[in-house]
């Protein structure tokens, strides 16, 4: 636990220098077989680039970072990391984890003060083979920075005008740095990769047509980004929003003003329990909403969002309703004005957090005046995209998530899938997962693109 | 390993043999056996020096029980350790088929054969037992400070002409490079080497430990290692060391007559260390305790570490760095004394905690006082430009400093 003064909130939130590194670098037990290892989706490696640092091989350290995950800075500020490497670290049973996160940001940030370059562009062959990439979220950055390396050229196709997808456009400015997101979009671009922003890969045959134009495979990493609405009465009513739609808004320095308009100085309830939903109820808060509810069918302990911004909520005072559900959208015809809730209980303890298992508990109801909705209650392929991959022939699964076999091959020959938008069975989405995905989907295309033997999934 | 300069390695020549790199296990419990030296080499590291060989018909050795004692110091484990270990308890046969094993297996590695004998014919059988198994080069342990044979260990390393005699008699039975191990148990190691130069020596290695004891058990009115209620003054190696290796290092390379190579140890952890050691001339480099404190992967961090030194600094191989520093080392009455410096105190940085106001005040020149707002303020009429406010301050950077010239201050 951190000590918590009125002077210094949440000492986490100040940047590591290499003093500080060095020093939480000396508080590691250096484990044998580190556990933090084993924690990480993208398989980076704590317990060595730790290691590194605290044997002063501070070059050697950035590398372990950087070459395991081309987005390494972007996840030390954005990972879930107390659900994953920083929840295994052995130094609990003491006092308190190493802050691994902080650890890895303050590398790749020295990295960028001493201008080290961890890439030898030189080293990689040249192939003369082209991958188009569909989507410059974590997924399609991460595959495209290791396509390049293995001297592929990769071209990456983004609909929106500015690079990064979920990092630019979901996840709050708050949260990540625009710094640390533009340095490592750099860090993906100086290996060669293009990135075409505003050119929306779109159509019945345009997967095909990419194949037809010369390039040689594709990897589709187009996310989530349409979000659902909670069908119940009232949700036409003008005041409801997406989280992406809100959150789009809040990122942009030129659309802040439009969505501080939508919630500066009224109520404002979010719904969901991930975290997103906290991202925008925190974000609407520091826009000026007056009270903001995070209602969610998952109790406290249960929300998936990271300990870390449920901390941050409670200090900017987001009101939480766990183990709640919204039943009515009350309006006056063209606006909300108001909900009405009641809270609930799972039916059978420890099975699924979903709405079959939870039920209402009589006398638990309530009302809120509410003036804005945020709907977080997860995301799907976007309809046009879903229609796209169809074209092409790809098969898609459970809520037409796309399907892919070990190595991200989808079903069409030459056509590779990773990110939120594959069925991937995993419990937590997080940017790491993403960033593993594409990788590895890289390396799988490499091989397809230098073996003989070509093929889909059956 | 990406780097712009790919002609840039870390192989050295030392004595005549080719290394990988300069970095070697030193003669200890961690080059104990076959085993541990396979690993060491997979792991990495360009040698090993071997566990000191015995002959085992003049004496048998038996190890006591605890041998080790660490000092812990200011919350950080084992800044140093203690031993009261002996040269191996395996037997010479064993010892030389694990040589012979290791050089077939690792042909590209070098391994010295580290030996101790009792009389001139143990030394020379010794020398020509470790040549025919393969060893590449012979070092001499002259400097073990807790043999618990007499006449012995550092007891040879304190006697000069015994050194030169024993060298002799080495020399007699190998025609391999020959490095004699000195004690720092020794108030000047240049005559010491000087003596194993005379028998022969082609290389000095230094420093085996110091002779010291670690801690007293307050309750058992004992020293530790309490070893049945009894303890002995030993050896004792570690980061807490290093300054004293690096004066040696130093006082050996700037001697004008000794020149020799010199194999350096003593503390060595990281590769700053490292760099630090050849920089004051040691052209080769062996570690144990900070292996028995966090394992061989170490050596990873040493070499890469190393490499990008030199990459930045330009240097094109290891051994253009030998000796870097030693013209800027001078006797104390040699320092220019025509700049004076004084501290200068960031207080945006400063946090307030006081700690150079205290050293200040009670240890140096009551130049520092706190303003209302707890932050360090200096006084440079008063400050004489000592550093050790800089050396307290827990904050990186709020404490810098400025020359003033030629204004002389005195207290």
């Amino acid at each position: 636990m951190e000590l918590k003064t009125k002077k210094h909130p949440v000492k986490t939130e100040r940047k590591f220098n290499l003093q500080h590194a060095l020093e939480e670098a000396e508080r590691c037990l250096l484990c044998h077989d580190a556990p933090c290892s084993k924690g990480c989706p993208a398989g980076t490696d704590p317990g060595k680039f730790i290691r590194q640092l605290r044997f002063r091989n501070i070059k050697g350290a950035i590398r372990t970072v950087r070459k395991n995950n081309v987005l390494g800075g972007i996840c030390a500020e954005v990972c879930p990391t107390c659900k994953l490497c920083v929840e295994r670290c052995s130094r609990t049973g003491i006092d308190r984890p190493i802050m691994i996160n902080q650890i890895q940001s303050f590398l790749t940030n020295h990295q960028h003060d001493i201008k080290f370059s961890v890439f030898d562009k030189d080293d990689a062959p040249e192939s003369k083979k082209k991958v188009a990439v569909i989507g410059s979220g974590p997924s399609g950055l991460a595959c495209a920075a290791q396509l390049a390396l293995s001297g592929h050229e990769a071209v990456i196709f983004e609909k929106n005008e500015k690079p990064g997808g979920v990092l630019t456009y979901g996840i709050p400015y708050i949260r990540l740095n625009a710094e640390t997101l533009a340095n490592d979009i750099k860090e993906v671009t100086s290996l060669g990769v293009k990135i075409k922003c505003g050119s929306k890969i779109t159509g019945k045959n345009a997967i095909n047509d990419l194949l037809k134009k010369g390039y040689d495979a594709v990897f589709v990493a187009c996310g989530l980004s349409q979000s659902n609405i909670l069908k119940i009465n009232g949700s036409e009513l003008a005041g409801n929003f997406t989280w992406s739609d809100f959150l789009e808004m809040s990122n942009d320095p030129k659309l802040r003003a439009k969505a501080a308009k939508l919630v500066a100085g009224k109520n404002v309830a979010v719904i969901g329990g991930g975290s997103v939903a906290i991202d925008a109820a925190v974000s609407a808060k520091k826009l000026g909403a007056v009270k903001v509810y995070v209602i969610s069918l998952e109790g406290l302990d249960e929300l998936p969002a990271d300990s870390e911004e449920i901390e941050l909520a409670h200090k900017s005072n987001i009101i939480f309703k766990p183990q709640s559900r919204v039943t009515n959208i009350k309006g006056d015809g063209k606006k909300i004005t108001g909900i009405d809730g009641v809270e609930t209980e799972w039916i059978k303890k420890g099975g699924p957090l979903a709405p079959a298992n939870a039920r209402d508990v009589k006398g638990c109801e309530f009302s809120l005046k509410i003036d804005a909705l945020i709907h977080a209650i997860g995301s799907r392929v976007e309809d046009s995209a879903l229609e796209t991959l169809k074209g092409a022939g790809v098969k898609t699964g459970d809520g037409n998530r796309t399907l892919v076999d070990g190595t991200y091959r989808t079903s069409v020959k030459g056509v590779f899938a990773g990110g939120d938008m594959i069925a991937s069975g995993r419990k937590l989405n997080t940017v790491a997962a993403a960033v593993y995905d594409g990788k590895t989907a890289a390396m799988a295309i490499h091989n397809f693109l230098t073996s003989t033997k070509k093929g889909g999934i059956k | 390993m990406a780097t712009k300069n790919k002609k840039v390695d870390l192989s050295v020549k030392f004595c005549g043999v080719n290394f990988e790199n300069p970095f070697m296990l030193s003669s200890s419990p961690v080059s104990d056996c076959y085993e541990m030296c396979k690993n060491a080499f997979n792991a990495g590291w360009g040698g090993v020096v071997y566990k000191t060989l015995n002959l085992e018909k003049r004496f048998k050795v038996v190890m006591p029980s605890p041998r080790l004692n660490a000092l812990h110091y200011d919350g950080k484990r084992v800044i140093g350790l203690q031993n009261v270990e002996q040269i191996t308890d395996r037997t010479i046969k064993e010892n030389l088929k694990d040589i012979k094993r290791l050089k077939k297996e690792f042909p590209n590695k070098v391994l010295v054969s580290s030996i101790m004998g009792y009389s001139d014919e143990d030394w020379t059988e010794l020398a020509a037992l470790s040549e025919e198994a393969g060893a590449d080069m012979i070092e001499l342990n002259y400097s073990c400070p807790q043999m618990a044979r007499e006449g012995a260990g550092h007891k040879v390393g304190q006697s000069y002409d015994l050194m030169t005699e024993f060298t002799r008699a080495v020399k007699k039975g190998t025609k391999l490079p020959v490095m004699a191990k000195m004690t720092p148990n020794i108030t000047d190691m240049v005559p010491a080497a000087m003596a194993a130069k005379a028998g022969g020596a082609d290389a000095i290695s230094a420093i085996n430990t110091v002779k010291a004891i670690t801690a007293v058990d307050v309750n058992l009115l004992t020293p530790l290692p309490n070893v049945s209620g009894t303890s002995s003054i030993s050896g004792f190696s570690g980061a807490a060391v290093k300054p004293i290796a690096l004066r040696f290092m130093a006082e050996l390379a700037k001697d004008k007559n000794l020149k020799l190579p010199i194999s350096g140890m003593g503390g060595i952890t990281t590769w700053i260390d490292a760099v630090e050691f050849m920089l004051l001339g040691a052209g080769t480099l062996q570690v144990t305790t900070s292996i028995m404190r966090y394992g061989q992967r170490i050596v990873e961090d040493l070499k890469e570490g190393m490499l990008d030194y030199m990459i930045e600094k330009g240097f094109r191989s290891v051994s253009e760095m030998v000796g870097k520093a030693l013209p800027t080392v001078v006797d104390p009455g040699k320092l220019p004394h025509q700049k004076q410096a004084f501290s200068v105190i960031d207080k945006d940085k400063c946090v307030g905690c006081g700690q150079c106001y205290i050293s200040c005040m009670d240890g140096a020149h009551q130049a520092i006082s706190l303003d209302k707002n707890r932050k360090a303020e200096v006084d440079e009429k008063k400050c004489v430009g000592c550093l050790m406010c800089y050396h307290v301050c827990p904050v990186d950077g709020a404490v810098t400093y400025k020359y003033d010239k030629f204004n002389f201050k005195t207290h």
